[in-house]
C-alpha cells in the first residue's frame, strides 16, 4: 500500500535518475516527469512523462530507467504514461539547473538562443560553429574571447 | 500482414506520419556522406527529428485506429502502394543540392502546415504539432542558410541548386491538390497554398534562384498510393531486415 508520505517520497526516489546523456542534471530537474500519481486500491503508481525531443534517442531509455528506479525499491506495480501536452520546454529548468549545465560546461539555454555564454570565461562574446551538435538538443559553439569549444542547449 | 487505416483522421495523419518517415530515411543516406562532420551531424540530427515525429504520428494513428497496429508495423509491413507521403521528399540524394533543395521546399510546407495544425480539434495533433514546429525551426534555418550560400556561392553551386529546384518543383502541384480529408484535418488549406509560394518566392528571390515553371510528370496523386520510380527501392533498403527476420529485436 502507498501512502501519501510515501508518494513525496518518490519525486525524491525519481530525482536520483540521472538523464543519460547530460548526467548532471536529473529527470525531475529536466522536466521529463510531470505527475506521479498512486492508485492505492490498486496498490499501483502512475508516473506521467513528457518527452524532451520528438526524435530524442533516450526516449525509451528515460521510461525503462523509471521502471529500474521504482523496482529497486519494491515498488512493481507501475504504468508510465506519456504525454505531449503541455509541450515540454526548455523554459522550465531552474535558474539553479541552468547553473548545474554551466559548471559542467554546457551553456544554458537563453530565450531566442540570443545571449550564449562561454562556460569557462564567461564572456557572452561567442558564435555560433554549427546549429547541430553531439545531441539533439545541443549545438556548437566557440568563444571569442578564450577560444573554447563548447555546447549550448538549445533553447525549445 | 494486411495493414489497414478505416478512419479518415487516421488517414490524414498517416499522410503526416508517412512523409516524416521517407525524409528521414532519405536524410539517414546521408550519414556518414555528410560534406563535412558539422554538416554530417546536422543532416542526422534532423533526421532524428523526422523519425521521431513519425514515431509520435503513427501512434496517434494507432490510437485513432484503436491499436490494432503499432508503428514498426506501419512503417515495415505496408507495401508501396500502401504509402501516403508527397512524392518531393522521396527523390534521392543526387547530390548536397538536391539535399537542401528538397529540405527547403519540405520546411516551408512543414511549418505552415503544422502552425495550422497546433490549433487542430483534435489535441494530440495540436499538442504535437507545437513540439514540432520548434524542431522545424532548426531545420528551416539550415535549410534556408545553405539555400542562400549555393544560391549566391559560385556559378556551379548556383547552377546546380537551379538543376535540383527544377527537378523537385515538378512534384509541388499535388501538394495542393487537397480532396475531402484534408480539407476537413487542414484548417487552411488554401493558406497553405498561398504561404508556400509567397515564402518559397522570397527565398529564391534573396538567393539569385529562379522557380521556373516545369510540367508535372504524368503520374497519380499520393494520396491514393501513388510515387515515382524510387520509392520502390528506398523502401527495400528500409524493409530489408524487420522482412526478412520478422522476430529481430533491438
Ligand atoms: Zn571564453
Amino acid at each position: 500500500m502507498v501512502t501519501q508520505k510515501e508518494f513525496g517520497h518518490l519525486w525524491e526516489l525519481l530525482s536520483e535518475i540521472p538523464d543519460p546523456e547530460i548526467p548532471v542534471i536529473n529527470l525531475v530537474e529536466l522536466g521529463v516527469i510531470r505527475h506521479i500519481e498512486e492508485k492505492p486500491d490498486q496498490d499501483k503508481i502512475i508516473v506521467t512523462i513528457t518527452p524532451t525531443y520528438t526524435g530524442c534517442p533516450a526516449k525509451k531509455l528515460f521510461q525503462d530507467l523509471i521502471l529500474e528506479k521504482l523496482a529497486s525499491k519494491g515498488y512493481h506495480n507501475v504504468e508510465i504514461i506519456s504525454q505531449l501536452f503541455p509541450v515540454w520546454s526548455t523554459d522550465w529548468l531552474t535558474d539553479e539547473t541552468k547553473e548545474k549545465l554551466l559548471k559542467e560546461g554546457i551553456s544554458p539555454p537563453t530565450i531566442g538562443d540570443k545571449i550564449v555564454q562561454c562556460p569557462k570565461c564567461k564572456s557572452t562574446d561567442t558564435k555560433m560553429v554549427s546549429a547541430f551538435g553531439s545531441t539533439p538538443c545541443q549545438s556548437l559553439y566557440t568563444c571569442n574571447i578564450c577560444s573554447e569549444p563548447f555546447n549550448y542547449f538549445k533553447c525549445y | 500482414m494486411k495493414i489497414t487505416i478505416e478512419n479518415k483522421d487516421a488517414m490524414s495523419v498517416i499522410r503526416l506520419a508517412d512523409t516524416s518517415v521517407i525524409l528521414a530515411q532519405r536524410l539517414a543516406e546521408m550519414c556518414s556522406n555528410g560534406l563535412t562532420l558539422e554538416e554530417d551531424i546536422a543532416l542526422s540530427n534532423i533526421s532524428l527529428d523526422l523519425f521521431g515525429r513519425a514515431d509520435e504520428l503513427y501512434k496517434i494513428a494507432a490510437r485513432i485506429e484503436g491499436n490494432k497496429f503499432t508503428p514498426d508495423e506501419y512503417v515495415f509491413h505496408r507495401n508501396e502502394r500502401e504509402y501516403y507521403n508527397i512524392k518531393l521528399v522521396e527523390q534521392p540524394n543526387h547530390d548536397f543540392a538536391w539535399v537542401i533543395a528538397r529540405q527547403l521546399l519540405h520546411d516551408i510546407y512543414a511549418k505552415e502546415l503544422f502552425t495550422q495544425l497546433s490549433t487542430s480539434s483534435n489535441h494530440e495533433v495540436a499538442g504535437l504539432s507545437q513540439k514540432v514546429l520548434k524542431e522545424i525551426k532548426y531545420s528551416y534555418m539550415h535549410s534556408h542558410d545553405w539555400t542562400n550560400r549555393l544560391g549566391l556561392g559560385t556559378a556551379e553551386s548556383n547552377e546546380r541548386m537551379q538543376r535540383a529546384l527544377d527537378h523537385l518543383m515538378k512534384y509541388v502541384d499535388e501538394l495542393f491538390n487537397f480532396d475531402e480529408l484534408d480539407k476537413k484535418f487542414i484548417p487552411d488549406p488554401e493558406k497553405l497554398k498561398a504561404v508556400w509560394f509567397s515564402e518559397v518566392d522570397k527565398i529564391l528571390g534573396e538567393s539569385n534562384l529562379k522557380r521556373n515553371a516545369v510540367a508535372p510528370p504524368s503520374m497519380r496523386d499520393f494520396r491514393e498510393g501513388f510515387h515515382s520510380e524510387h520509392m520502390g527501392h528506398l523502401l527495400s533498403i528500409m524493409q530489408f531486415l524487420p522482412r526478412a527476420y520478422p522476430d529481430a529485436k533491438w
